[in-house]
């Protein structure tokens, strides 16, 4: 499973972050970074806490 | 009081707080009969696009749609619950059948609070809402809102970008009261230079004016205009649950765990939780979310789940300025600059209390929340 950032939609809340640090942070400038865009069973709840949390659905999985 | 074993949930109620609720059931161990019961026909969507990007974006009508939801539960859209029968577990549907239920999540929101039965009055509240003003506002009307709070300037603001002359009714200066005065200067002076008109009255009704309301402001004026829209807040969703003895003061009182009842859990716009400064509903996105992590987590393993830790997190995006805070809202007084400088530039701003902890602000300013909420904690 992989975690699919949108980016002109990314708007830098970082709630995301908050939610799943291990697999994304925002950088100095406010931009999203992918740490780990494929992620196993074992993170998919906190992929999708990440994806479920942004309010301008700028994630998604496939 | 006894709780049935855990083999049926219902939520009641298909915004972000019902959808996370059902989704947190699930990853908390939860493997039962699920069901979602949602009054509108559209899957759960971002309610805070629909002031901001849904109003301004060109033909993209999509920034308010959400991931597809993972739970697997049975959804039933465009279906209202209209009585509870806690004795019974019951959740009596408008469709004429009930939903049997060991434990329930009652996530039903809240709904734009009108000044009038009058049919011309919109307001902005569900997705069919902001669709009907993006159609009405596309040829430029004239515009009047209704209510100087953060959805009101939000939607002002959408309406002056779509070309419409706009004017604000606000009781004192729009946003002093959810900001503070010093952060609504900043967007009264944005608000005016994009072209807003503000008036400030004690207070509005709306009258009859055969198809659009005319506005009556206290002090006598009327204004009239193409469009008039109010915002002035909203009301909990609680109607349904009149007979349930489960409302207290129009909302649902909840523990620190969001349970109203060892069974029944209340999360998002209708429930009142403890914070510090007393029992209250914070109708906001990562409220709705917060609330709604921690109560599934309770309902699913009781008193072993941990309670609500919340610090509220807003945003609004409005006349070309965003703004994000965490902390707790209006802020007084004069900021400390830890990046930028006064003049309604990007800027990171602190309202530091005597505990040292702090309110912090970032506007126009790219920076994540975890460092918000560092910042809030210490001396920067």
């Amino acid at each position: 499973m992989k975690i699919v950032l949108n980016r002109p939609r990314c708007e830098g809340h970082g709630l995301c972050e908050e939610a799943a640090p291990q697999l994304m942070h925002l950088d100095d400038e406010g931009e999203l970074v992918l740490d780990r865009e494929e992620f196993d069973a074992a993170d998919a709840a906190l992929a999708h806490a990440a994806v479920r949390v942004c309010p301008v659905a700028a994630l998604r999985i496939a | 009081m006894s709780t049935a074993p855990l083999r049926r949930v219902v939520v009641v109620g298909n915004g972000i707080a019902g959808l996370t609720a059902a989704d947190t059931l699930r990853e908390a161990g939860f493997d039962g009969e699920l069901t979602i019961v949602g009054d509108e026909r559209h899957p759960a969507y971002s309610r805070p696009a629909l002031s901001k990007a849904l109003l301004l974006d060109g033909d993209d009508l999509t920034s308010h749609e959400l991931p597809p939801a993972g739970h697997g539960a049975a959804e039933l859209l465009g279906v209202r619950a209209t009585g509870l029968d806690l004795d019974h577990r019951l959740v009596s549907l408008d469709d004429g059948t009930a939903l049997p239920y060991d434990r329930l999540v009652l996530a039903t929101g809240s709904r734009a609070r009108r000044l009038s039965a009058l049919p011309g009055e919109l307001t902005l509240r569900g997705l069919d809402d902001a669709l009907a003003l993006r159609r009405r506002v596309a040829a430029g009307p004239s515009v009047v809102v209704v209510g100087g709070g953060p959805l009101g300037m939000e939607i002002a603001s959408g309406c002056l970008a779509s070309g419409c002359e706009v004017t604000l009714v606000s009781q004192g200066t729009p946003l002093r009261q959810q900001l503070g005065p010093y952060l609504a200067g900043v967007f009264a002076r944005a608000a005016r230079d994009r072209g807003l008109t503000v008036v400030e009255s004690a207070g509005a009704q709306l009258a009859d004016g055969g198809g659009v309301p005319r506005v009556v402001l206290a002090e006598g004026g009327v204004l009239e205009a193409e469009v008039v829209l109010t915002a002035a807040g909203d009301i909990p969703n609680t109607e349904w649950l009149a007979g349930s003895g489960l409302t207290a003061r129009g909302a649902i009182e909840v523990d620190a765990r969001g349970l109203v009842r060892p069974d029944v859990a209340a999360v998002g716009d209708l429930a009142a939780f403890p914070t510090p400064r007393g029992r209250r509903r914070v109708p906001l996105w990562s409220s709705a979310i917060e609330q709604a992590k921690v109560a599934a987590r309770a309902l699913v393993r009781g008193d072993a789940s941990p309670p609500l830790r919340f610090q509220p997190y807003f945003w609004t995006e409005q006349f070309g300025l965003s703004l994000k805070a965490v902390g707790t809202l209006p802020v007084d007084g004069e900021p400390e600059y830890v990046d930028g400088e006064p003049g309604g530039g990007p800027a990171l701003m602190r309202w530091p209390h005597a505990d040292g902890t702090a309110d912090v602000v970032a506007l126009d300013y790219r920076v994540p929340i975890p460092r918000l909420r560092r910042m809030t904690q210490a001396a920067a």
